[in-house]
This record gives structure tokens, C-alpha cells and sequence, in this order.
């Protein structure tokens, strides 16, 4: 019986090997040579990919904005969803509606996203920026300042996300047991002891999955980063994977990018190892 | 039975997707996917390009693939508008597939895909046609690899003063030729309220290189830009540090585009231009495309926007065109129709192409060709106005005095790094530290030889 479970899993095992775990392999390896992504005229340098890019401010840079992305990603989004999935299951009516328009911004394209935001946001020619200015408020750019372009960029792509994570924990909390809620009502409960108490309890396994997704997550974003600011100004924006892209495809340094993108799997690998864990120590009745 | 039936079907499907994504590619025009493939008899030959409007994919297809399929009647040629070619190619050619005409962003990039055999040599083709006397010495020169043409250059590009007609007439302003005029006018400008001059790089970060270019040439002068581009003097020195620092003071004096230098791209900045907001653009010849959507008939403000070459200053004479090209095309090596492609090439290296590409896309298909003699009287409004230009340029770079565009004369790993400009401007790193770390990625590139033939100013 064992044996035959195993031929049910095989189509995704054949399909994870062939399409990551070779592709993996090979990146570790092309890690520690001076591939050019070009040729297979490539050579062993050992680790000296790795004390190059240790050794360079804009990766040491990227790395603090990824570690600094992260935190927003684990904080804003996760407490926005949270909270708007809460009321919204407490409301009888036009909850689905809500829905609907919260999961907008998720199911359009990022680059429909992020041309919304570029033009009409934060154009100083045909966006809300340019509306405040003729009025002579004067806001000045997100995207162009080194300290507010990276929260400018992250604001689009939590626009973008929360929708997601809000869905996500709302059918979460409707699957909370409604005798233990009337429970806590009777026992005179209000709503941030119903939440911590009886709702947060409940869907805590969907949170967690939940959160180191988005820790993984956070560490591979690209899109948005590429599309808005491709690094700058001034590297202000710049992550580890538009750097590793940069490497790769501006300046034929595969080996390189393949380092860089090394790192970011150590991160990911770091949060799905927490994840596991905290799942593997739960109490299943 | 049922299970190993449902079995059989879970492994067939799997396998079905695993195969449908294996193909094996020999001939890249005989491969639908990558755009070639039979047609109706012909064999249909396969170009990428990027997804510019309908209106220009209209004008290309007409001018190129048009003119080739007319000309015979065995091949097709298919163009192909993608907005990621810059990735398709590369991923493309680098796994010996891809188009048979191969569009490139300049000779830096080229070198490194013919130096791996990615690309066919052109030599034969030159005697052929006859393309080292038809293009003009220094761009022909740059797209040589080991001596050998990789790539035709086809759109002449330089850095200038786009202005405003009105808005000068309006101020009593003239356009300026020396960098102090320049000052003034940005300055008053600026008091007035307006852009002292427009420059932005959004969409488009490698837009840098348009001021990267500016300030090496016109501050550090053309004759030390080749002193450093062929090894003979390090760009950490203070000719160049001055440069890089004076990009610096203009930044924060607002003169590339105020504070929202991030936040224009080339389209709005055109819009900011014929809504008055500034006299200036300041930016490459090839934004000549973006400016028919706010100049033109319609507006009433076609003839409104005029382009200059940038003011003379102590280290560059007045008019020093810093030249480029803003595209190149190749020939694939993996391709079995080399000479049709070449064919196709040469279609390129026309005045009439040229010209018929000019009037209806004006800014991009400036082919450097060393004879240009352009009938005006063909052209009008932006086309006239470009066309012009490509005329003066054509001279004074025929006479020797033009100065390197970065995008084309700057080696792939050190060109990168020039976009970093901005962390100078920004105050992240000093002039000397970003020279610094300019000369050691240029060191490295220039003993992996991929510096392109630096042309030297007369």
C-alpha cells in the first residue's frame, strides 16, 4: 500500500527535478566559475565569486534593502490583511463585494500595476502628484528620493499583495468553530480579546504557512523593483535578485549572478526551514 | 485495472508536459516558434525587435520586410515585436537559436556574443557591398571585433538641447552656444518657476548614460575620454573628477529635471517641453520619436520644437557631436541563410531606406551612412527637423570632431557601472570613489579585450 502512495507523487517528483532541482544544481555550480552565459568555455575560480560580492557596497546594499523589505513585507502587509480580514468577517453583508475589490490589484499583471502607479500616482505630469502641485502642495517624488524610493516601490507592490493575504485569512477565520465565538460572547469578550482568544488561535497554522511565504517571498522580488526603478536612484531600490539579473544579463557574468542568487536561496531556505519546524512541533487532534 | 489505467494516464500526462517543453533547434529559420518556418512556398526568415508603437511596427514593416519580400521570392522576412527582446535574444543566441537578423543594443554588447561565436562575421559581406565606405569611419569602426564587422550601426545618436521655439521667443531667450548662456537661461528659467532644463530617467534607468556621456565629453573633453578608453590614462584623474563632480552640482542645482529627475521619462518630458514648463530637454537624438505625440498638426505646434547641439565649453568646441548608435544589426551564426540575412542588412544601409524611415519615424533610423545628401523637400515638422540635424553631424563628424557615446563606445561591465552616476549625484559615493571603481571594471575589461576601437578625434 506504501509503495503504490509513491506512484501518485512521482509526476510532481519528475516534474520538481527536472524543473528545479537540476536547474539548482547547475546554479551552485556555475556559482563557483566564471561562466558568461554565452559559451561553455568556462573555468573552476573557486570561492571567488563569493569574496568578490562580499566585498562589493551595491551587494552588501541590496542585501540590507532586502533584509529592510522583509520587515515591511512580514509587518504591513500581514497586519493590514489581518485586521480588514477580521472586520470584514464580522460583516453580514457586502462581504464578498469587499472581497472582489480588494483582490483586484492582485489579479491584475504587475506591469499594469505599476504603470497605474507611475502615471497616474506619482507623475508629475498627469498623476495625483502633479493635481497636488498645480494646487501648490508641493509632495515631493517617492521615487525620487534615496530614502523614501525603496517605501515607494513597496507601497505599490503591498497594494498590490494584501488582497491575497486578506482572502487568505478571512476563509481561515470562517472556519472557526462559531459555538467557541458564542462562547466568548456570552463570557462578555469584546473584539481584540475575541481575536487574540478565539479567531488568531484558530487560524494560526494558516498563518504561519502564510507568513514564511511572504518571508520567502519577500526575498525574491523583482518585478515591481524592475519595473519602477530598476535599482535606483542611486541604488536606493537595488535587491539582490535585480542585482543578480544585472550580472547575468548586462554584464555576462553568470557566475557572479549565480553567487548572488545563492544568497537569496539561503534566506528562503532559512525561512522554510523556521516554517517546518514550527509546523513539525504542532499538536494535530 | 482501473488504478494501473489511472496510473498509465497520471505518468502519460506528466511526461506530455515534461516533452512539450524539449525541442531540438538546428535551423532557426525553419522553426516556427522562433518565427520561421514555410510560408505559402517562402521560407520565412525571422527578426526581433522591440515593441515600439503600431504606427512604427506599420513603417517597419513596410520600409524592411516589405522592400526585402518585394525584391525576391523564395524567403520571408517576419518581424517579430516583443517587449522583452533584449532577454529573448540573449537567452535565444546563447543557446544557438534565436532570429536570423539579430537586433543588438550597440557594439559593447555585440562583442561579447561574437567573441563567443554567437554571431556570424560580416567580412565578406563588406567587400560585397561595399559597407566600410558607405558608414562613417568611427561607427563603422566600433562595431569591429579583432578587426572583423559584427554588426551595422544603424541610428546615429548624440546628445543635445532639445528646446522650445516659443517659449524662448516668449522670454527673449537664444538658443544657446556657449555653456555660460546655457547658465543663464537655466537660471532665469528657474527663477521664473519653470524646469531650467528637463532630464529624467524613468522606465528607463539606463537612461544615465545620456549624462554619463554629456559630462565626460563636454567637461573632461573628447581627448581624455580616448586617453581613458584606451588604457593610456585612468578615469580616477582630475580632469575626469571634475566632470563627474560638476554632473553633481547640477543635479543639485535642479538643472536635470528639478528634483523629479526619476520621475520623467522621456515621453513626459517632451509633454512638460510643448506645455512651456522649461525651454530645454536635455537628452539623446533619438527622443526625437518620443516628441510626435505632443508636437505635431494636430497640437499646431509641430515646427515648435527645435534640437541643438549642446553649448561649447572650455573642454569641447562648439558643435561637439558625441556620436553613437542606439541599435545594431547582426547576423546569427546558428542561422543557414546567412547571405539573405545580410541581404537584409544591407536594405538597411540605404538612403533610401534611411529616408523613407525618417519620415515616418523620426529619431531612431539615422543610418550613420558617410554620404547622407537627405531631400528635404521629402521632409517636414519633426522628420525636417532631425533630418537637419543628421546633416550637421554628418559633416562635422566627416570633418573628425565628434566626441564616444557611452552606450557604444564603452565596454559592457564598465557601461553598466556609469549608470551609477547617480550615487555621486545622490551624495552615496564621492567622484574619486565611483572613478575608482570605474577604472578597475574598465582594467578588467580591457584585458578581456572587450573594448570596442576607440576612433581618435583629429
Amino acid at each position: 500500500m506504501k509503495n503504490r502512495k509513491i506512484w501518485f507523487a512521482l509526476p510532481a517528483l519528475i516534474i520538481s527535478v527536472s524543473v528545479v532541482l537540476i536547474p539548482a544544481i547547475m546554479t551552485i555550480v556555475t556559482s563557483f566559475t566564471d561562466f558568461n552565459g554565452l559559451d561553455l568555455n568556462l573555468y573552476f575560480i573557486g570561492l571567488q565569486n563569493f569574496r568578490e560580492i562580499f566585498t562589493d557596497k551595491v551587494f552588501i546594499k541590496a542585501l540590507g534593502n532586502n533584509i529592510r523589505w522583509s520587515i515591511i513585507y512580514m509587518s504591513v502587509p500581514v497586519s493590514i490583511s489581518l485586521l480588514v480580514a477580521y472586520l470584514l468577517c464580522k460583516l453580514e453583508r457586502g462581504r464578498n463585494v469587499f472581497q472582489v475589490i480588494f483582490l483586484i490589484p492582485y489579479v491584475l499583471a504587475a506591469v499594469t500595476n505599476a504603470i497605474i502607479w507611475m502615471n497616474a500616482i506619482y507623475s508629475p505630469v498627469s498623476g495625483l502628484l502633479s493635481v497636488f502641485r498645480s494646487a501648490g502642495v508641493n509632495i515631493p517624488s517617492p521615487l525620487s528620493s534615496v530614502s523614501g524610493a525603496l517605501y515607494g516601490v513597496a507601497i505599490v507592490d503591498i497594494w498590490h499583495y494584501w488582497g491575497f493575504l486578506m482572502v487568505v485569512f478571512l476563509a481561515a477565520f470562517r472556519q472557526t468553530p462559531y459555538d467557541q465565538v458564542e462562547a466568548a460572547l456570552v463570557e462578555g469578550c469584546g473584539g481584540v480579546s475575541l481575536f487574540r482568544y478565539v479567531y488568531f488561535p484558530n487560524i494560526l497554522p494558516t498563518f504561519k504557512l502564510m507568513f514564511a511565504m511572504v518571508a520567502i517571498f519577500s526575498f525574491q522580488s523583482f518585478d515591481y523593483i524592475k519595473l519602477m526603478t530598476d535599482g535606483g536612484p542611486a541604488r536606493a531600490t537595488e535587491m539582490l535578485s535585480t542585482y543578480s539579473y544585472r550580472f547575468a544579463f548586462n554584464m555576462f557574468q553568470f557566475g557572479k549572478a549565480a553567487s548572488v542568487a545563492m544568497v537569496m536561496c539561503l534566506f528562503g531556505l532559512f525561512a522554510s526551514v523556521i516554517y517546518v519546524s514550527m509546523s513539525s512541533s504542532e499538536e494535530y487532534t | 485495472m482501473k488504478k494501473v489505467l489511472a496510473l498509465g494516464l497520471i505518468i502519460t500526462l506528466a511526461l506530455t508536459v515534461l516533452l512539450s517543453g524539449c525541442q531540438t533547434q538546428t535551423d532557426t529559420s525553419t522553426q516556427t516558434q522562433e518565427g520561421g518556418g514555410n510560408s505559402g512556398g517562402r521560407t520565412k526568415l525571422a527578426m526581433w525587435f522591440w515593441g515600439c508603437s503600431d504606427a512604427y511596427q506599420k513603417a517597419l514593416n513596410e520600409n524592411l520586410a516589405g522592400r526585402y519580400n518585394a525584391m525576391q521570392d523564395q524567403y520571408e522576412l517576419v518581424i517579430e515585436y516583443r517587449e522583452t527582446v533584449d532577454n529573448d535574444i540573449s537567452v535565444a543566441i546563447a543557446a544557438n537559436s534565436g532570429p536570423d537578423v539579430v537586433y543588438g543594443s550597440g557594439p559593447a554588447w555585440v562583442a561579447n556574443y561574437a567573441k563567443s561565436g554567437k554571431l556570424e562575421s560580416l567580412a565578406p559581406y563588406v567587400e560585397e557591398y561595399g559597407w566600410r565606405d558607405k558608414l562613417m569611419s568611427p561607427l563603422y569602426e566600433a562595431c569591429t571585433v579583432d578587426g572583423e564587422l559584427y554588426s551595422i550601426p544603424i541610428s546615429l545618436n548624440t546628445v543635445g538641447l532639445y528646446y522650445s521655439k516659443s517659449v524662448l521667443e516668449e522670454n527673449d531667450w537664444a538658443v544657446p552656444t556657449t555653456i555660460d548662456e546655457l547658465y543663464t537661461v537655466m537660471d532665469e528659467a528657474q527663477a521664473k518657476g519653470m524646469y531650467a532644463a528637463l532630464a529624467g530617467n524613468k522606465g528607463w534607468r539606463a537612461n544615465n548614460e545620456v549624462y554619463t556621456t554629456l559630462f565626460l565629453n563636454h567637461f573632461a573633453g573628447p581627448e581624455v575620454v580616448y586617453r581613458c578608453l584606451t588604457g593610456e590614462q585612468k578615469w580616477n584623474t582630475p580632469d575626469v573628477q571634475n566632470a563627474v563632480r560638476t554632473s553633481a552640482d547640477w543635479y543639485k542645482k535642479g538643472y536635470l529635471g528639478g528634483n523629479d529627475y526619476t520621475n520623467i521619462s522621456a515621453g513626459e518630458a517632451m509633454a512638460l517641453l510643448a506645455s512651456g514648463k522649461s525651454p530645454f530637454v536635455i537628452s539623446s537624438s533619438q527622443f526625437f520619436q518620443f516628441a510626435n505625440e505632443y508636437f505635431n498638426d494636430e497640437a499646431g505646434n509641430t515646427d515648435d520644437l527645435g534640437f541643438a547641439p549642446f553649448p561649447g565649453t572650455d573642454k569641447a568646441q562648439y558643435p561637439t557631436f558625441s556620436i553613437g548608435t542606439v541599435a545594431t544589426f547582426s547576423v546569427n551564426a546558428s542561422t543557414s541563410h546567412k547571405d539573405e540575412a545580410a541581404k537584409i542588412l544591407n536594405i538597411m544601409i540605404s538612403k533610401d531606406f534611411m529616408t523613407d524611415m525618417t519620415i515616418a519615424w523620426p529619431g531612431y533610423w539615422g543610418v550613420p551612412l558617410r554620404e547622407m545628401n537627405i531631400d528635404m523637400s521629402r521632409m517636414s515638422g519633426l522628420s525636417l527637423a532631425y533630418s537637419e540635424l543628421l546633416t550637421t553631424m554628418n559633416k562635422t563628424v566627416n570633418a573628425g570632431n565628434f566626441a564616444y557615446f557611452v552606450q557604444t563606445f564603452f565596454p559592457s561591465a564598465t557601461y553598466e557601472h556609469t549608470n551609477d552616476i547617480d550615487t555621486v549625484w545622490e551624495g552615496v559615493a564621492s567622484p574619486e570613489e565611483f572613478l575608482s571603481d570605474m577604472d578597475i571594471k574598465f582594467q578588467k575589461d580591457l584585458d578581456a579585450n572587450l573594448v570596442p576601437p576607440i576612433p581618435k578625434v583629429k
